[in-house]
């Protein structure tokens, strides 16, 4: 997600005036984010706290958020795409039909109203969740999200970010764009990255059958994933790392148990606002932590003879 | 029993990773996290340093950590098209370790983010 329009979670906290959410439940699944960073904090620039602040909810039902937000949008499922697409051409004055927003779910009145309220705005963040990213549309809504945030900054500051889940899954992204350019869904059998969300999935991987060999750290796909990727992760060698026994290691040819991360082993963890954090572990661990079992593994490998180089895809054999 | 205080520990459940917990804990477990959220509260106060796990298994039999990883290693070798998955609840300290060792064997490599 390199590029988007962005900022941190201090400057919502301190200047954001509007607010959305979009396909996300922090009531309920980031419970401290509106008294932390979104909704109840005063600052110098929003001295009346709530009071100074719009919050607006667009999700496919009403949950305990919605109770939190000033206006509710319900948006009909899987039309999250069009209905921003709506938004992109009402912000710059284009026709849209009734039928077409009617096709949303919502009204042209309640948009057009919408619109007002976000130009009006000072300071404007729009929070995006899995309702959005993970729906139909999948990373296209994300990126039509993200480019309605930017084109909102004709008017006025605007900002979007992503509601992250897992604790680390931020820092995940960081990583692997440092090392390797690509946040996500990478290849390295050329002995260079490439990137394709889609082919290089882990979903669509192991829905394919595409891998012989499953290296599984800090998740649980054998709860999550649909049963043929769960099927394939249970015929080949799969190796888990986790502090319990998960239902991906029950299935698994390897587990091996390690400290948990924050808890009993020490590190740094990335807030969904990509700002580092230090980890804080208040108690001993008697496992490994992962950084440790992970690099050992490494250099077992490193020992034995290189079968990369060589190989006719590599670059070098085509030159 | 005195309990230990840890001051502005952060909380690694969610991507919100609050960083002003209040952790009481002894040797074993920790018994309060202070302003933390109740997803916060049942992450640390779940994860005990108890061995309640064997270091390794393999095939499902309890193991030693140094077979495991000779065994590991020895899959991860062997495959055309391994896998590196995940990555979330871990530190970036690993996930760097991860995406060396993934670069070292021409592996896929994939986060949470794409599912």
């Amino acid at each position: 997600m390199g590029g988007k329009v962005t900022c941190t979670l201090g400057e919502v906290k301190n200047r954001a005036d509007f607010i959305v959410y979009w396909g996300g439940n922090p009531a309920e699944c980031h419970p401290r984010h509106f008294t932390k960073y979104t909704l109840m904090q005063k600052s110098k620039f929003l001295p009346r706290g709530r009071k100074d602040r719009t919050v607006v909810l667009v999700d496919i039902r009403e949950t305990k958020s919605a109770k939190a937000a000033d206006h509710f949008l319900q948006v009909r499922p899987g039309k999250d795409f069009e209905l921003l697409t709506i938004l992109r051409a009402l912000i710059k004055d284009q026709k849209v039909s009734e039928e077409q927003v009617a096709e949303t779910g919502l009204s042209l009145e309640v948009l057009k109203d919408l619109i007002e309220k976000m130009k009006a705005a000072k300071f404007g963040v729009m929070f995006f969740g899995m309702g959005l990213s993970m729906t139909r549309g999948k990373h296209m809504n994300a990126a039509a999200l993200l480019t309605l945030a930017a084109e909102m900054n004709a008017f006025t500051k605007f900002v979007a970010m992503p509601m992250r889940g897992h604790g680390n899954v931020t820092g995940a992204d960081v990583i692997m764009r440092w090392q390797t350019g690509y946040p996500f869904g990478i290849s390295l059998n050329r002995g260079y990255p490439r990137y394709n969300p889609g082919e290089f999935s882990t979903v669509d991987v192991l829905v394919r059958g595409d891998t012989d060999c499953a290296f599984i750290i800090g998740a649980d796909p054998g709860a999550t994933m649909p049963k043929p990727a769960i099927d394939h992760l249970a015929k080949v060698p799969t190796i888990v790392l986790d502090p319990h026994v998960t239902h991906t290691s029950r299935l698994s040819r390897v587990h091996i148990t390690t400290a948990p991360a924050g808890i009993a082993a020490p590190g740094t963890g990335y807030r969904m606002d990509e700002v580092p954090m230090p980890l804080k572990p208040a108690l001993q661990s008697p496992y490994p932590s992962d950084e440790e079992v992970v690099r050992r593994i490494r250099e077992t490998i490193a020992l034995r003879p290189d079968w990369m180089t060589n190989q006719p895809q590599m670059i070098e054999a085509q030159i | 029993m005195e309990l230990k205080v840890i001051e502005n520990a952060t909380c690694t459940f969610c991507g919100c990773v609050c960083d002003d917990i209040e952790l009481h804990a002894d040797d074993v477990r920790i018994h309060q996290a202070k302003k933390a959220c109740v997803l916060g509260k049942s992450w640390f106060l779940n994860h005990t340093a108890e061995k309640k796990y064997p270091d390794a298994l393999i095939d499902g039999q309890p193991a030693s950590l140094d077979e495991a990883i000779e065994v590991a290693a020895n899959h991860l070798y062997e495959a055309d098209m391994p896998l590196v998955y995940g990555m979330s609840n871990t530190t970036c300290e690993a996930q760097k370790e991860c995406v060396a060792m993934a670069d070292l064997l021409g592996a896929l490599l994939d986060s949470h983010t794409s599912l």
